[in-house]
């Protein structure tokens, strides 16, 4: 049997999904929700909150922790999640669509992110030659494979698009970090979520074309 | 879910977090880690992808960006 709450969670993702993909009006918002909504029933500290930044462009918003962009997410292994989003209405065929421009997702030992442990970036337009959206990892290989003098945190390892759920997935699975509610309310809340991200998620090359 | 306030931020608070993030974490001033984001030369920009993301939201004309 499925815990009572959990088809009223799913009927809320569904809801949002299909806020922030129909574009304008609250599309902004329907997004920061679902990724509000997706955090608190994992690894979210309770005192943390998903919030939108506008500043000086109209159709342009970051995403980010309750301060902005660069206010880290605080979580239930008193570790960090510094998520940064810069979302864009863009003009399309179907009409104004809400897109993401770049994100990051970092978890990070403290508060500043000098500590950082692993980081996902999509970047729209990256620096020659780096992958659009790759993996870094802070840490040592074994056996001593690595280019002389470049350390494992500057290999950009290819990935397609990395979805929230990924990294809330990697961060309770395999990194132990508490969750606020049990596996059989989050898993299924997070694969709902998922498929649709991954149904839209546009799918970069893993390094330029020329 | 319930609505959250969007957090609304000046110019002058966007260039001061970004200049304060770009002395601390690359000794760089604002201007000097835009002016190598947009030309590609910046080192690592995931590294900072917070202080882009609030650079993001100054106008496309901010004299910041078109000194860069």
């Amino acid at each position: 049997m499925p815990p009572p709450e959990l088809p009223a969670l799913l009927g809320e993702v569904r809801e949002l999904t299909a806020r922030y993909q129909a574009g304008r009006p609250n599309c902004f918002e329907a997004f920061r929700q679902l990724t509000a909504l997706l955090l608190h029933l994992t690894v979210l500290a309770p005192q943390g909150g998903v919030r939108l930044a506008r500043g000086r462009r109209p159709d342009t918003l970051a995403l980010g922790g309750w301060s902005g962009p660069d206010d880290p997410l605080p979580l239930l292994d008193n570790r960090y999640l510094r998520l940064s989003f810069t979302l864009f209405m863009a003009q399309t065929p179907e009409g104004p669509r809400l897109k993401v421009q770049d994100s990051s997702y970092q978890y990070q030992a403290d508060r500043d992110g000098r500590d950082w442990i692993f980081r996902y970036d999509y970047l729209r337009v990256p620096p020659h030659p780096h992958p659009a959206a790759h993996l870094q990892i802070r840490g040592g290989l074994a056996g001593g494979y690595l280019s002389a003098g470049t350390p494992l945190e500057r290999f950009h390892f290819p990935t397609g698009r990395v979805s929230l759920e990924g990294v809330i997935r990697l961060l309770a699975d395999q990194f132990h970090v508490p969750c606020n509610e049990p596996p059989e309310i989050w898993r299924p809340v997070l694969a709902e979520s998922e498929q649709a991200f991954l149904a839209i998620a546009r799918r970069p090359l893993s390094g330029p074309a020329e | 879910m319930e609505t959250a306030p969007i957090l609304e931020l000046s110019r002058e608070e966007i260039v001061a977090r970004i200049e304060q993030g770009a002395r601390q974490r690359r000794r760089l001033s604002a201007r000097e880690l835009l002016r190598q984001y947009q030309a590609g030369s910046l080192d690592e920009p995931g590294e900072v992808a917070d202080l882009l993301a609030l650079a993001h939201l100054l106008a496309e004309d901010d004299p910041l960006l078109a000194a860069a």
